[in-house]
């Protein structure tokens, strides 16, 4: 579920007109989130910054305050009335069990892998489109990426 | 008659049994993710947004069956990621078909007619597949030339080959009426048992965030469409939930109706909006906030929904829910409409295509602003 301020476009519009009037509905504002390290001060920071990565679309690297690291594709948070109630789930990089990590457990949170959400509108598929068909290219598309 | 009789036959029992048990919320057809890889990048959906080891993953067949039990629906749909993939999914589709389950398995029909022979025609088994428009359309939807062409060698060999193949059919915004009629036409001629059809959702992980119908394009839209219907049109969805796209019935949603099981476990609350999972069908019923869903809760992000997931599973319980109701369903049954409309008429001859052929009229190499990019359809 996206944070208010990932779904504001939606918001604003929604505020001065009824959905059932819209012609056409807005997006939503993407984050560049790649990269980032929160600050984890307040317990509002982080349950924001926990929000963020759920809904991220890349792995991210959780540190326990033991020390301990998990590296992962975030997947679901459970956010209960403290911090010791609330917990994240992740699917470890190399591996498929699904970890639990409490939020009062965490000491830093990195937005560590790829996001996979980046870059691909449709504005840039069709400026590669013409680029490609200026090259004289035949059966153009996208191919998915290499797994591997 | 859109489905085979002991199909609808079947629905009906199951879901009076839900009424006559009590049930205020029951689900009607299982989405089961096996996999979310893919071998299409289709620049409007954003389904396929994993990182590797995500988009690696599969369910395994006793994963689905178990969540097939679990959840008890007569049908099942297994969409993805793109289900000819999975490695195991002759398997996973024969042991539910022995389950007499309903299956409609989506695909984009890329691999269809290299893998048909893994399968075995049944009325138990639909493929399902996703075309999203006339040639120039679907291809720029699905960002490679040539897949419609494809798709429909994928659609003629399993009907060659005595499967049930329906057909779905996605719109966003700058669809074109006049186009969508004529794809209906070739689907038919292409021997499919029936066509869904369905506006898109805005869908906040989808890499196009510009191009969503509001609700009343999307009635303007399937108005021109779905009235003045060609006779030879077989639909696959409930007629009441055909009339809600145009405009003529109002649904709240049902989010239970269709739940949806993967690798990460029961999505809440729909198939549509990731708002964490749950390891049971029981926890997903019990410990999702129903109330917080739907166009009437104001969750901006249900406001402009209109998709079956959401709504066709409202127009059954309506249908089964009171004698009006379901003496209406029987008439649209018994007395199938064209639904005959001057005023739609009007709009279709009226309607000024957004691009007439996607692929070849974009100009974006001299000039063209983004704002003129109008995809027509997506996932
Ligand atoms: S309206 Fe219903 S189907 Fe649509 S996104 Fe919301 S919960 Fe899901």
């Amino acid at each position: 579920m996206a944070t208010e301020q990932q779904e504001h476009l939606k918001i604003e519009q929604l505020r001065v007109h009824s959905a059932d009037e819209l012609e056409t509905i807005a997006g939503r504002e993407k984050e560049n989130l790649e990269g980032w390290i929160p600050t984890l001060a307040t317990d509002a920071e982080i349950r924001e910054a926990l929000e963020k990565a759920f809904d991220y679309r890349g792995d991210v690297t959780i540190t326990r305050k033991d020390g301990s690291k998990v590296e992962g594709y975030l997947f679901d948070r459970r956010s209960g009335a403290t911090l010791a109630d609330s917990f994240v789930r992740i699917i470890p990089v190399a591996d498929k069990t699904k970890v639990n990590v409490v939020y009062a457990d965490i000491a830093a949170i990195a937005f560590t892998g790829r996001d996979t959400a980046a870059g691909k509108t449709f504005e840039a598929w069709v400026k590669k489109y013409w680029e490609k068909k200026a090259a004289g290219e035949k059966n153009i598309q996208i191919e998915p990426e290499k797994l591997d | 008659m859109a489905v085979p009789v002991s199909q609808a036959w079947t629905v009906a029992t199951y879901v009076l049994k839900q009424k006559l048990k009590g049930r205020k919320r029951y689900p009607l057809v299982l989405m089961l993710e096996p996999l979310f890889r893919c071998n299409l990048a289709c620049a409007g959906c954003g389904k396929i947004q994993y990182p590797a080891h995500i988009l690696k993953s599969e369910l395994t067949p006793e994963e689905c069956f178990k969540a097939v039990e679990e959840c008890g629906t007569p049908m099942v749909s297994i969409p993805g990621g793109e289900p000819l993939l999975h490695p195991q999914m002759p398997e996973i589709v024969a042991g539910l078909v022995a389950r007499k389950k309903y299956v409609y398995m989506c695909t984009n029909a890329l691999l269809l007619k290299e893998k048909l022979h893994l399968f075995k025609p049944s009325k138990y088994l639909s493929f399902s597949v996703h075309v999203d428009g006339e040639k120039e359309h679907h291809d720029f939807s699905v960002c490679r030339e040539g897949g419609h062409d494809i798709a429909m060698e994928g659609i003629r060999a399993a009907v060659a080959a005595g499967f049930r193949v329906t057909t779905n059919t996605t719109l966003f915004d700058g669809a074109d009426p006049n186009s969508v009629r004529r794809h209906f036409d070739q689907l038919m001629a292409a021997g499919v048992e029936s066509m869904m059809v369905s506006p898109g959702y805005t869908y906040d992980k989808a890499p196009d965030q510009n191009h969503f119908l509001g609700k009343a394009k999307s009635r303007r839209l399937f108005r021109a469409i779905l009235s003045n219907r060609k006779k030879s049109w077989e639909f696959n969805t409930h007629p009441l939930f055909a009339e809600f796209l145009m405009g003529k019935q109002n649904f709240e949603c049902t989010p239970w109706g269709m739940p949806t099981f993967s690798i990460f476990g029961w999505q809440k609350p729909c198939y549509l909006l990731q708002d964490g999972y749950a390891d049971s069908f029981q926890e997903l019923m019990e410990t999702t906030n129903w109330e917080n869903y739907g166009a009437k809760s104001g969750n901006p992000q249900c406001a402009n929904c209109m998709v079956h997931s959401g709504h066709e599973a409202s127009a059954v319980d309506y249908n089964f829910g009171s004698l009006k109701g379901f003496i209406e369903t029987a008439k649209r049954y018994m007395f199938p409409s064209t639904y005959p409309d001057a005023e739609a008429e009007k709009l279709l001859n009226e309607w000024k295509p957004a691009h007439a052929m996607p692929l070849v009229q974009i100009q974006g190499a001299n000039g063209t602003t983004n704002d003129q990019l109008q995809p027509v359809s997506g996932d």
